[in-house]
């Protein structure tokens, strides 16, 4: 007995003795990992941004109104070989074949021996997806980014600083073909991380044939109350009269975006280092969000998901639907027995800003055949490619150029196009953006509950997100 | 290899003492190498795929970065954000609330459901397939079923409810009854296969010992109470371990159901630690939460071990 008892105390002795080794060895290696890793994976130096004299000088003609046409960059370039990868989120259940069109015009146009092996990640998890490839140090060659990601992986050095690329010579006119405000999205950090290609617009669908009914057509989005009262005007038993995202998992944000931007504020402040939620109006234009997401014109709050609120648009059940464009595919392709339009928020006391996020085509910094990376991006990027396939998936485009003759067929998207984008107030691309919507969301649907006024909403945002900022 | 003469008398064949030690040595050394022998490939897969992730885990702990970016060494900072961080304390107590709630229905439900198939003599089969084939469902497919099933609009109990008269039941939207109904899908699934977990135990308890009891008689409750549960000891045992491992790690119909939503009622550690690691790139946070969790289950483990230990 006594025996056993001193065997289970020399056991329980070296166990201890055991896991003591294995903490002295985790803080040795811990504190050592700092200089060992130092060298694997530091931020490259930051180069300055572009000078001046490469700013872009405005609308330069039209879109090249045959797709086939070459691009204006697109000299052949028969020494360019090897393979690239290139990975993008879906935008439309085509986005495979749409994108082998702009592979096939790359080979026969620009760079016939380069194979380009084209995958997609999934939007809801495409953050963990990038940094998996990123992390696996062979990630595809080129990325569509959003704006909402990029700048964190471009913080922790895996993006390539594209900036002497963007401002080479050759270049200059394709680049001033781009929307100055795109470029400002993708310079950040001290580089160019990216070319701006695409974006997206968050718009409102409204079920025409109902406000008309209701004598509310010309004047629904006249102001916030004017909104309000037409959304309470509009729901019956069978109809919601407004209808929103509401939850961080449906990006939510985009729909709550414009009425901050109206109010003058923002996330961060303008230097970044602090909430930017800051006024009475934004106070106001929360407390507003809170009406009207309280006033029984909605369905149920967190009951409806993205895709469960636009069906119910479609089915003629939602009267006026936060959303974004992309959908104005599926209601030209399967027209609901209504009449529908596009429209903006309602102006607010300073400002009348819509919210979009856009897209860049970036280089990987592990990638190994940047020159054949380049080149595709340069493709993708020109007129009649990114114009084709703005087009198939009601996307907009950030290039001034092909405004006249895009969209020609789609009075919806050329809504967007002419009257929307240009009042676009995007988000503040920092390395901390998507945290901080992400720590303050829960705020906000606590509030869109009853829970919580405008003042205290804001303020709870305001914690979360200066507790992001302080790390 | 000892020679045995066939001459020999029983006294005879007895072993010296010192020949004695000698084979028994032996068969220890032969019986103690055959085990490692055995065990080997698994040493091996535990070290690699456990042991050594682990402690690389604790080293994570107090570094930050290292996944895209250069790792630095950060000291303590880790601990405290992740004992300060009220999302974490949110997150944990989402966990054992969750499991609170999951595991004794699951085992409830299944220990009577195991009992009503043991007592069916023949034709069971297709009841033990329908109750077991919810556990073979993902939770993605689950999401989408309990999609159908738990609708405001469209949802089977809700269009019951207004067909009653009642107001539609914001089942994964309201911020009291999402955890409960994570929970109540994750019992759905989970009840088949602890059904057959019970079902095994009791068709493998000794049936001398009920006829004896029920000739004492015992009713049906004292047999259940006196002999069943005790004699399952072994099961539970397993049972409420792998549960309690299983639940912590709580993650997947979160993921699909809610995202940790609505006002992160739903949050499991699980999924914070995964937002922290995949999403926000905080790697020293989301190792910490890690190893916690780790740690946690360990810590249950052996009290379980300790609290359901055969007293003899």
């Amino acid at each position: 007995m006594s025996s056993s008892n001193s065997n289970r105390q020399l056991s329980s002795g070296r166990l201890w003795r055991v896991i003591a080794v294995i903490l002295a060895c985790a803080l040795v290696a811990a504190a050592c990992g700092n200089d060992d890793d130092s060298s694997d994976g530091s931020v490259p130096a930051a180069p300055e941004v572009g000078d001046s004299s490469s700013e872009p000088t405005g609308d330069s003609g039209g879109m090249a109104e045959d797709s086939s046409t070459p691009a204006p960059t697109a000299e052949p370039e028969p020494e360019l070989s090897g393979t690239i990868g290139f990975i993008k989120g879906p935008h439309s259940a085509m986005e495979v074949e749409f994108n082998d069109q702009i592979i096939a015009d790359f080979n026969a146009q620009v760079a016939p021996d380069v194979e380009v092996e084209f995958s997609t990640y999934d939007w809801p998890v495409h953050v963990a997806e990038l940094t998996t490839l990123f992390a696996s140090g062979s990630p595809p060659d080129v990325q569509y980014l959003v704006d909402l990601i990029y700048p964190a992986f471009a913080e922790q050095g895996v993006l390539h600083d594209m900036t002497d690329l963007v401002n080479d010579p050759d270049w200059a006119e394709e680049r001033a073909n781009i929307s100055p405000f795109a470029w400002d999205l993708a310079e950040q950090q001290g580089g160019t991380w990216g070319v701006p290609v695409l974006g997206a617009v968050y718009n409102i669908f409204i079920n025409e044939t109902l406000l008309e009914e209701a004598g509310l057509l010309d004047s629904w989005d006249d102001s916030y109350e004017s909104m309000l009262a037409a959304a309470e005007a509009l729901t019956t038993d069978e109809v919601f009269g407004f209808g929103a995202r509401t939850s961080a998992a449906d990006f939510a944000w985009w729909d709550w975006y414009p009425y901050i931007h109206n109010a003058g504020g923002d996330v961060f402040s303008d230097d970044w280092t602090e909430c930017g939620l800051v006024g009475q109006d934004v106070v106001d234009a929360m407390q507003f969000l809170i009406d009207i997401h309280t006033a029984g014109v909605t369905p149920a709050i967190g009951s409806v998901d993205n895709q469960g609120l636009f069906d119910l648009f479609a089915a003629g059940r939602i009267a006026i639907l936060h959303h974004e464009t992309p959908n104005i595919v599926a209601l030209n392709e399967n027209p609901p027995d209504f009449e529908w339009t596009v429209a903006a928020a309602p102006p607010g006391p300073q400002g009348h800003t819509v919210m979009g996020n856009f897209g860049i085509l970036s280089i990987a910094e592990a990638s190994d055949n940047k020159e054949a990376a380049w080149e595709f991006i340069k493709h993708w990027a020109s007129a009649p490619q990114v114009g084709r396939f703005a087009e198939q998936v009601s996307l907009q485009v950030v290039r001034t150029d092909i405004l006249d003759d895009l969209f020609a067929d789609n009075p919806a998207m050329q809504k967007v196009q002419s009257e929307m984008v240009p009042r676009v107030q995007g988000l503040q691309p920092s390395p901390h953006i998507i945290e901080a919507l992400q720590a303050a969301w829960p705020v906000v649907e606590d509030a869109f509950r009853g829970n919580r006024t405008g003042e205290e909403a804001i303020a709870g945002m305001c914690e979360a997100i200066d507790g992001v900022l302080a790390g | 290899m000892t020679h045995i003469d066939p001459g020999l008398t029983g006294a005879q064949m007895t072993l010296s003492p010192e020949e004695h030690r000698r084979l028994a040595k032996r068969y220890r050394r032969r019986t103690t190498l055959t085990a490692y022998a055995f065990l080997g490939p698994n040493l091996v897969a535990f070290v690699v795929f456990l042991l050594i992730p682990v402690v690389w885990l604790l080293v994570s702990t107090f570094r930050t970065g290292g996944v895209l970016g250069p790792a630095e060494f950060v000291g303590l900072d880790n601990w405290r954000d992740t004992f300060s961080d009220p999302l974490a304390r949110t997150s944990i107590r989402n966990t054992v609330v969750y499991s609170a709630m999951a595991i004794p229905a699951v085992f409830i439900i299944a220990m009577i459901l195991a009992l009503a198939l043991h007592a069916i003599p023949r034709g069971g089969a297709p009841i033990r397939v329908a109750l077991y084939l919810p556990t073979l469902q993902p939770a993605v497919v689950a999401a989408f079923i309990f999609t159908f099933v738990l609708h405001p609009d469209f949802g089977v109990i809700n269009y019951a409810v207004r067909w009653l008269g009642g107001d539609p039941i914001n089942f994964l939207g309201d911020t009291t009854l999402a955890l409960p109904t994570i929970a109540g899908i994750e019992v759905w699934r989970g009840t088949g296969f602890w059904t057959m977990m019970f079902l095994a135990g009791l068709t493998a308890l000794p049936g001398e010992l009920y006829h004896a009891a029920e000739l004492d008689g015992a009713g049906a409750i004292r047999r259940f109470i006196r002999l069943t549960l005790p004699l399952l000891r072994p099961t539970f045992y397993f049972a409420v371990i792998f549960a309690t491992i299983v639940n912590l790690q709580l993650f997947d119909s979160v993921f699909a159901l809610t995202d940790g939503g609505p006002v992160n009622s739903t949050v499991s550690v699980s999924l914070y630690i995964y937002r922290s690691l995949f999403l926000f790139g905080d790697i020293g946070f989301g190792a910490t939460l890690s190893f916690l969790l780790v740690v946690t289950v360990l810590l249950l483990t052996g009290l379980q071990t300790y609290l359901l230990r055969d007293s003899k």
